[in-house]
């Protein structure tokens, strides 16, 4: 799991282009914190192109964050008490999860920043600069209530108990009610994308909604010969996982007046991305914290879901398929499945192909149109240090 | 419940009017019998009354069948109509496209999402036929046009985007409830298994999201913001709604505002939001939006308020005839609303619940004493003759099509109260 740092604050450089673009102090997003650290950060004498920080991809976006998290409570408040309270459920605090999207897209916003032309009144460009930045936001927000909306419709099918460290929903207030909020959140997320006034963006998104649904059903109604293949993993992992991220890092450029080419690097991005993350849980899934096999939480294989190490393990071990298809629900499978993986390179294969995915992430944002801003070097830098992450975190 | 007629064919008028409107024979949708159909009805004699048009927004209608076509100059016969019939071809069509509309990639998700499609399985279809009639009433009179094609085009395009806010009603409508019954465990819905019963809770979840997906790309393609905004609404009325019902206090349970409150929520929202949808597509200002909006609420109302009624009576006036599936699960209505008035001692009763079967006899009896039945009736006469003056307010139109469609949506406002199953 990716390392969320809070609300940390680390010192910002603040520039101002040949452009005269700067921070933009009557951003109705800015608290008057930023206020001072532009202050301190302009006295910092600053050359440093060449320097490369250690950016935390996290840090720079926190502040960012932490109003849309606010804003995003505000946006799911209910009038019937307990529908308000099931729906705000994972949007408390410090529930939030790790909001690992959020950041993607917020970055992804500030990377795509299309060069603004010197403008003639400061006010004017702030202003068409600030609504653009909230338009973006809301994206963010809205990705966040389908894919919470999502996780309480899961829950209600795979009776879990805990999401978050917490009880789940369901398991808390009960299937009913879990699937209200879940429906009530979905329904908020249709609002907010339609005050987007972009047809693409929602027609994005609310695809997104159906390719969630689209692969959880993948999951649940399997045939056997679907359950090993490979392809249909993949499919089933792209509807699951890396839709929601790869088509609204698409909307985030839309919004920003990209080009379709790279609206197209930026959803490659995020597809990527996502797909890189998912076959890392799939090991983790199996490791854990540790690099041996067995430490991890073996919760996949033991609902049954086959992944990636399992799906390589066995083509090397066609033996491995008559295992699977037994089932798990005896646990001396799990073990027997456990030891072909080892004897494998089943575990090695998913690395390697996570570390291909994060690589053509990589290459999409390179293939970015060059833009000197410093802001926007700096959160293509953190975008790219995310597949760096994403392949190398250990839990 | 209202009477479907299925697809019984009543003759219509036709005439050429001194624009030039005529048929549309390119529609997409029609086949070739209207063709046939055109053919025939430019034999027809015309008299022209003034500026009337024949609108033929109803060739979409004619797909296949055959019409008789014979000359009428009177407007002052008063023709029976049935409501459903006037449009009951263009549903079948939207049927069909409704059924493509739900298609999906995994099987199981397929069959669930279309199981409330299927043929025979479509409901009372009342809802969309409302929405339908309210289009026609709603026609904007259309200057004349300079070449035919360009007009023809305009006005099929926009039945087009009517007809896709009845689809988008629709879905919404089959998604909630599919959710809602995996809430209630209900056992049949519609007369066949609930798909909940039939396939387990996680397909009816699953299935209920991915239609309301389908609704939102839908609702995008019409590329207005407004009528989105509307329509998602409408999703969340319903969401809150069900919870107002399932998680009231005691206060809130007695209480006739929040019954109504509910009921708006639940019933008539998403009929007066897709009326307002229609009109605005149409064009329409904002006060006759207004007006479909509140024909659509009072509609709504009304029939939900007989429908509290006739739980209690069936088919016959006489009270405990009906299923009591209300009162069974402890959904108080109208009926025992106005009781309570008249009868404080029966909250009470109302306040232990009915799991005692005792409880609802002891409740119906003081059902009986009290006028409870007969104002909800009242109530609901109420709200029906509201629906009819939204109507009666909308501005004047001499177009035939026009004026059926308004009376139709008149004689819906006394079929709504005068059913009796």
């Amino acid at each position: 799991m990716l390392i969320y740092r809070g609300l940390s604050r680390i010192s910002r450089i603040s520039k101002k282009t040949s452009f005269g673009r700067r921070w933009l102090p009557s951003h109705p997003l800015l608290s008057g914190a930023s206020h001072s650290a532009a202050a301190a950060a302009a006295d910092s004498s600053v050359k440093d192109t060449d320097s490369q920080e250690q950016l935390d991809p996290f840090s720079l976006v926190a502040d960012e964050l932490s109003i849309l998290a606010k804003r995003l409570r505000s946006m799911v408040v209910a009038e019937v008490p307990k529908l308000a309270s099931a729906a705000e459920y994972f949007f408390k605090m410090g529930v939030e999860g790790k909001r690992f999207r959020p950041t993607v897209l917020l970055l992804m916003a500030t990377a795509l920043n299309v060069r603004v032309p010197e403008p003639l009144h400061d006010g004017v460009e702030d202003a068409l600069a600030t609504e653009l930045r909230t338009r973006q936001q809301c994206i963010a927000e809205i990705t966040e209530m389908i894919h919470v909306a999502s996780l309480l419709h899961d829950d209600v099918l795979d009776d879990a108990d805990t999401r978050r460290g917490i009880g789940s929903l369901n398991f808390v207030m009960g299937n009913k009610l879990a699937v209200l909020a879940g429906d009530f959140l979905l329904s908020r997320a249709c609002v907010a994308l339609a005050s987007l006034k972009n047809t693409e963006v929602v027609t994005l998104l609310a695809t997104v909604v159906e390719h969630l649904v689209t692969g959880e059903t993948m999951q649940m109604t399997t045939s056997s010969d679907q359950r090993c293949s490979m392809d249909y993993y993949m499919q089933k992992t792209y509807y699951k996982t890396a839709s929601l991220i790869s088509n609204s890092c698409k909307a985030i450029a839309l919004l920003a007046g990209q080009t379709a080419e790279v609206a197209i690097l930026a959803f490659d991005y995020g597809k990527n991305l996502g797909l890189a993350y998912q076959l890392i849980d799939d090991v983790l899934d199996f490791t854990g914290t540790s690099a041996s096999l067995g430490k991890g939480s073996l919760s996949d294989i033991r609902h049954g879901i086959i992944t990636a190490p399992i799906l390589f393990a066995m083509e090397e071990f066609p033996q491995l398929r008559t295992v699977v298809e037994q089932g798990f629900e005896d646990s001396s499978n799990v073990d027997i499945a456990l030891e072909y993986l080892g004897k494998s390179r089943g575990i090695q294969k998913t690395r390697e192909l996570a570390v291909k995915h994060a690589n053509l992430a990589a290459a999409a944002i390179d293939s970015l149109p060059e833009n000197n801003d410093e802001d926007v070097t700096k959160s293509r830098r953190a975008l790219l240090d995310l597949t760096h992450r994403v392949i190398t975190r250990n839990k």
